[in-house]
């Protein structure tokens, strides 16, 4: 009796895996990574380890999608959140090791504290996937979006609107790279650099503008306001302002909207709900929008891969042709700063002004079109993308 | 020879009597003036805060090559200072009476993403209450004061009764609290609230207005000297020692000339031009050259701050509670002897410090119209540092409101100022820091060898 039970689950279980492989050996002329064999997958466990769940998109977009990649697969998913703490991720990595991970996808806290825990999961032969933030370690796999594009997109959406005048650049936490390099070497190259050298665009908060302690909206705000007060004892007027996320943006509005100065153009990066919103209220004009469900699939894809026992060079991911890396689905080589080559997929990012808020609501997105429509009337930016 | 000899000793003697006489006029002289600055009654530290204010406000106005010292930007700073200043008045009783709240901040965090969800999702998809419905807003404000005095409960009861220490108590609340937040709107940041209750944004229309500063200003200059006069005459009554003629007087004409220095100062700050052409086409006024000037006069949150700090000076100096408080802190077994219920009045400061949370968190809100995770993240060292630059001490007994106000707006204008003449945030937390040292250092110092006051 039992055992025939046992025989009969058995064979279930064998012909769901054979169908899900099959599905995806047809499904996608790219799909090789995630046509793994039916027996490699079903112990093919994927941990994922992130530095928090603070920020609605882990949850609602990265989490379900490199989850679901992994489980239509047959492989297990498990993860932990270590709450912006790097002693408490180096614990959780240890945990999950010891869970029998196959496969260590890490968004670190720390791009080098996080390292003993690396060198732990090479000891046990474990790969590591480095998941939206690099880790400085030869032997990791860098998938991410473009942070370099993403202020390339922010200044190039901004500049276009407003080619000369007088700039604010809003800079996030000063120990963060992306804040301090990646992000500003954008700006630069979509020209504000040269623009600012030949005095078309004059920047009005110095010459490295305004850092925010820990990325903090109430703390851009309050720096914002000091900014828009000296321009207004100066005689200045503020023609466009550059933020490098959508919290400091979001601290921007704050203090746009409590000083009655009117909404010059502003960028941002995130596609946070309130952001979106904004950018349908004309409040906002760009938010760079980094599809994080996309970047989830390729991560889930390329750790169904390395399961496989395939090399990180031989790996191919399948996702959306709008994110998708210009190199193409194969890996890259990347240089860290720390002069180390890494392979990576680097994602691009999407900018998103009133006249493309549909691409968001379409592409199921957790902010929703109810969300970014909320408040907005027919003759704001946002009227149209909203059906008014 | 000889004279030579004899004239240089007397020549330098005479000298140094000369300084020694120099010496004792001066220093009789600043006997006197000091003697003069009892008979006042001014709170020396107050009064040494106010200059430590000015200098800090002169010294960057002259940085700023006098772009600083204008209505527009002392009006910015005090809205900054606000949200602070308000926990500050109430964490002065924490402190005072032997105790500590670390947990003000979350708090403040956790009201603020209420008020966002109150007026975006729950009052109107929840209890029906829709964005027609009159006095939202109070009903809003309403909720979120009894969160916050229902935090303030739960923690002051934990420690007036449970008698778990404070520190441990409000560290927890402090954690839980924020995690909680996080619950609240699953990370995200919620905007939109009520347009009247963003009028606590403190922006042009969140203003009183040019008339109605005239008034505040005039009434608060009439109250002053009708309580000097009151308070003189009830002295009288009793027989206590008065102040002379001349220092009520002399005091009675320096808090009018403030006030309405101040109010004339306010009015100083006009509406954004933009915003003045809006309302003078949907007006039918004709602008003059240069357009409308309408005074924006003070601001609807300082307006606030005025108010709590009325109250809770009247309750720190003129009610049962504020004595039993300070009678407390100055010795606990006393007063427990003395028959004060110790208790019930350690967690009624923490209620009260709740309720200060939430009007603090509903400015910070309305600055933002909404709410995001981050609101009140570290307010509860700001609050802590105002409350100690502004004279509280934690050997507990000792502190006034006034004074944790002052240690607010000296913080907030270091900041502001720095960040005015674009100083980046290291740069102004090194400031702070060093500000707070010395300011408690000067406050020890002087109490120490000052003895007698």
């Amino acid at each position: 009796m039992t055992s025939r039970r046992l025989a009969a689950l058995l064979g279930v279980g064998v012909i769901a895996i054979a169908g899900c492989s099959a599905n995806n050996n047809t499904g996608g002329s790219t799909g090789a990574s995630t046509g793994a064999s039916a027996s490699t997958s079903s112990d093919c466990v994927v941990a994922v380890s992130l530095n928090n769940y603070q920020q609605p998109r882990w949850a609602a977009a990265d989490k379900p999608n490199i989850q679901k990649v992994v489980e239509d697969a047959g492989g297990k998913y498990i993860d932990a959140d270590a709450n912006l703490s790097n002693e408490q991720q180096l614990t959780d990595v240890d945990t999950l090791i010891s869970q029998g991970a196959k496969v260590l996808i890490l968004l670190a806290q720390d791009t080098t504290a996080i390292l003993p825990a690396v060198q732990k999961a090479h000891d046990a032969g474990i790969p590591v996937i480095a998941y939206d933030r690099l880790i400085e370690d030869p032997d990791i796999l860098y998938i991410t979006f473009d942070n370099v594009k993403v202020g390339e997109a922010e200044a190039k959406a901004v500049l276009d609107k407003v080619p000369t005048g007088n700039y604010v650049l809003i800079k996030g936490d000063p120990g963060d790279p992306n804040a301090s390099t990646f992000l500003p070497q954008g700006w630069d190259n979509a020209g504000l650099k040269d623009k600012v050298a030949s005095g078309d665009i004059k920047i009005l908060n110095g010459p490295d503008g305004t850092f925010t302690d820990a990325w903090a909206t109430e703390t851009a705000q309050a720096n914002m306001e000091a900014i828009i007060d000296k321009a207004k004892a100066d005689g200045n007027t503020i023609d466009a302002i550059l933020a490098e996320n959508d919290s400091t943006a979001l601290g921007v509005v704050g203090a746009l909207t409590s000083k009655s100065y009117g909404f010059p153009p502003l960028s941002g990066q995130d596609g946070d709900k309130a952001n979106l919103n904004n950018v349908a209220l004309g409040k906002q004009y760009v938010d760079v929008w980094k599809n994080a469900n996309e970047l989830g699939k390729a991560a889930g894809q390329a750790a169904l891969g390395l399961c496989d026992g395939k090399s990180m060079a031989d790996l191919t991911i399948d996702i959306g042709a709008s994110v998708a890396p210009t190199a193409g689905n194969s890996p890259t080589d990347f240089t860290t700063p720390g002069n180390k080559t890494v392979k990576s997929f680097i994602l691009q990012p999407t900018p998103i002004t009133a006249d493309n808020l549909g691409d968001v609501m379409s592409a199921g997105w957790w902010v929703t079109k109810d969300d970014i429509c909320t408040g907005v009337k027919a003759s704001d930016p946002g009227g149209k993308a909203c059906g008014l | 020879m000889t004279n030579v000899a004899d004239t240089a000793p007397s020549s330098s003697q005479s000298g140094a009597s000369r300084w020694r006489r120099l010496l004792r006029i001066l220093g009789s002289a600043w006997e006197l003036l000091r003697l003069r600055f009892a008979q006042t009654e001014i709170d020396l530290r107050v009064f040494g805060m106010l200059v430590a204010l000015a200098i800090i406000l002169l010294g960057f106005n002259v940085l700023s090559d006098g772009k600083f010292f204008v209505p527009n930007n002392m009006v910015t700073l005090a809205i900054h200072a606000t949200s602070v200043a308000i926990i500050a008045t109430g964490m002065v009783l924490i402190i005072v009476s032997r105790n500590i709240d670390l947990s003000v901040g979350s708090l403040t965090g956790f009201v603020a993403m209420s008020y966002a969800l109150l007026m975006t999702d729950w009052l109107p998809n929840v209890m029906g209450i829709g964005p027609d419905f009159p006095f939202r807003w109070l009903i809003a404000l309403g909720m979120g004061i009894g969160i916050g005095a229902a935090f303030g409960t739960v923690q002051g009861f934990i420690v007036a009764y449970i008698g778990v220490p404070s520190f441990v108590v409000t560290l927890g609340g402090l954690l839980s609290i924020r995690g909680a937040v996080w619950y609240l709107s699953n990370g995200a940041a919620v905007t939109g609230l009520d347009p009247t209750f963003q009028l606590l944004n403190g922006g042009a229309e969140g203003s009183i207005g040019g008339t109605l500063t005239w008034v505040v200003g005039i009434v608060g200059c009439i109250a002053v000297v009708a309580l000097l006069a009151n308070r003189r005459r009830q002295r009288r009554r009793f027989g206590f020692p008065v102040r002379p003629v001349w220092a009520t007087i002399a005091l009675g004409v320096l808090a009018c000339a403030a006030i309405l220095g101040l109010t004339y100062f306010a009015n100083g700050n006009y509406w954004p031009a933009g915003l003045a052409h809006q309302y003078a086409v949907a007006h039918g006024i004709t602008e003059p050259d240069g357009g409308l000037k309408i005074s924006a006069g003070f601001p609807i949150p300082i307006m606030l701050l005025i108010g709590v700090t009325l109250v809770m000076t009247w309750m720190a100096n003129r009610r049962s509670f504020g004595r039993y408080v300070y009678a407390f802190g100055g010795n606990p077994d006393a007063a427990e002897l003395a028959g004060i219920n110790t208790r019930w009045t350690i967690m009624k400061t923490f209620i009260l410090m709740g309720v200060l949370c939430a009007l603090s968190a509903a400015v910070a809100s309305a600055r933002l119209n909404g709410a995001t995770l981050d609101i009140g993240v570290s307010y509860e060292l700001y609050v802590i540092a105002a409350a100690v630059v502004g004279g509280t001490s934690f050997a507990g007994g000792i502190g006034t409101i006034p004074g944790a106000v002052l240690g607010a707006f000296v913080m907030a204008s270091l900041k502001y100022g720095l960040s005015f003449l674009g100083v980046n945030s290291p740069g102004q937390n090194v400031a702070a820091g060093i500000v707070l040292i010395l300011a408690v250092a000067f406050d020890a110092y002087t109490r120490r060898r000052g003895g007698r006051r």
